[in-house]
């Protein structure tokens, strides 16, 4: 069955609102974890308002990394294809994975940075002496977990730019193969994600919250992060080269 | 290579098994490895005269939940390339 441009558009349309629809709710509860903190952290220390007031939308900023990424993979969905019916089933497959990767991918890294500047912003309420180095560990973290999300965007820019129209002479067996192999590649790279980027925002959290208690022990504790982030970061990585080989490789 | 449908749907359903399988396979390993480091930043910094038997015991426990990881990987791997 050929498809028409129509087809196509549909597909595009339905993979920007996953895209945006899914991103915007986790990046929304991770900046609300963030904005929780920070008002109850002034509550507690009324003196260091300022000082918290500025984690807070720090970390929020950072929280929101992810939900910019899903905003723009939707945008170039919605205006930056250039459609035609050679396109045909690989690219309604492209653009539909290339929303859910972006879409998924997103969740894990905004709840990880979400909790990372939850406990930042409690921590500076402990201890507002010690807020800008809790505020330089938060930031660091939050970048960590937001490499998977990162992974994420990367595969969706190669499944709406580099997938090929579909050839004239193919056999129906083959146009299923290659589309559900994309379809796959954007389920990789987004549920697998999900994990990383929580446990990092898991380590950055904790990382900030000890570096408020125990500021002496500062490189140690940074040590334990990167080295910790790093290991967690490997299966986002597995992932990664699962979806490469499902774009590429078929 | 052309496919008949039979065999294109075949071959399509390993490939989305291998897709779900590395991506809800690198889930577990993800946010459990991470619990481990936070808690080893915890312990590290209540403890730090103990930094490297607890930097130790961090790296084994993450290996040994890395497994999971590693089997998603080497499953999805077998379905796209030896179905």
């Amino acid at each position: 069955m050929a498809l028409s441009v129509e087809h196509i558009q549909i597909a595009a349309y339905l993979g920007a609102g996953i895209c945006v629809g899914i991103g915007a709710v986790t990046t929304g509860i991770g900046s609300g974890i963030i904005a929780g903190e920070g008002a109850y952290g002034i509550v507690k220390q009324p003196k260091a308002n300022e000082q918290i007031f500025r984690t807070m939308l720090i970390g929020q900023a950072a929280a929101q990394t992810a939900g910019i990424f899903a905003l723009v993979i939707s945008m170039l969905l919605i205006y930056g294809r250039a459609d035609a019916p050679e396109g045909g089933w690989f690219k309604a497959a492209a653009y539909l994975a290339a929303g859910l990767a972006m879409g998924l991918g997103s969740v894990g890294p905004s709840l990880g940075a979400g909790y990372a500047g939850g406990q930042a912003c409690k921590s500076v309420a402990r201890m507002p002496k010690h807020g800008n180095a809790i505020m330089g560990n938060m930031l660091i973290g939050q970048a960590l977990s937001q490499t998977s999300a990162i992974f994420a965007l990367v595969v969706a820019f190669l499944l709406i730019y580099s997938v090929p129209n579909q050839a004239a002479d193919i056999s129906m067996g083959r146009i299923i193969v290659k589309s559900v192999a994309l379809i796959a590649a954007g389920l990789s790279i987004g549920f697998g994600t999900l994990g990383p980027g929580t446990g990092i925002g898991y380590v950055a959290g904790k990382a900030s919250d000890m570096m408020g208690r125990f500021p002496n022990e500062k490189p140690k504790i940074m040590r334990t992060m990167f080295l910790g982030a790093a290991v967690s970061e490997s299966t986002a990585i597995y992932s990664l080269v699962v979806a490469f080989l499902l774009i590429f490789a078929l | 290579m052309n496919l008949t449908l039979a065999q294109g749907i075949v071959k399509a359903s390993a490939l989305l098994g291998a897709g779900l399988c590395m991506g809800m396979g690198a889930l577990g390993p993800g946010v459990g490895e991470g619990f481990v480091a936070g808690k080893a930043c915890e312990g590290i910094a209540r403890s730090p005269e103990n930094a490297s038997l607890i930097t130790r015991t961090m790296l084994v426990g993450q290996a040994v939940s890395e497994s999971t990881g590693i089997y998603s990987l080497v499953i999805a791997l077998l379905l796209i390339f030896s179905t």
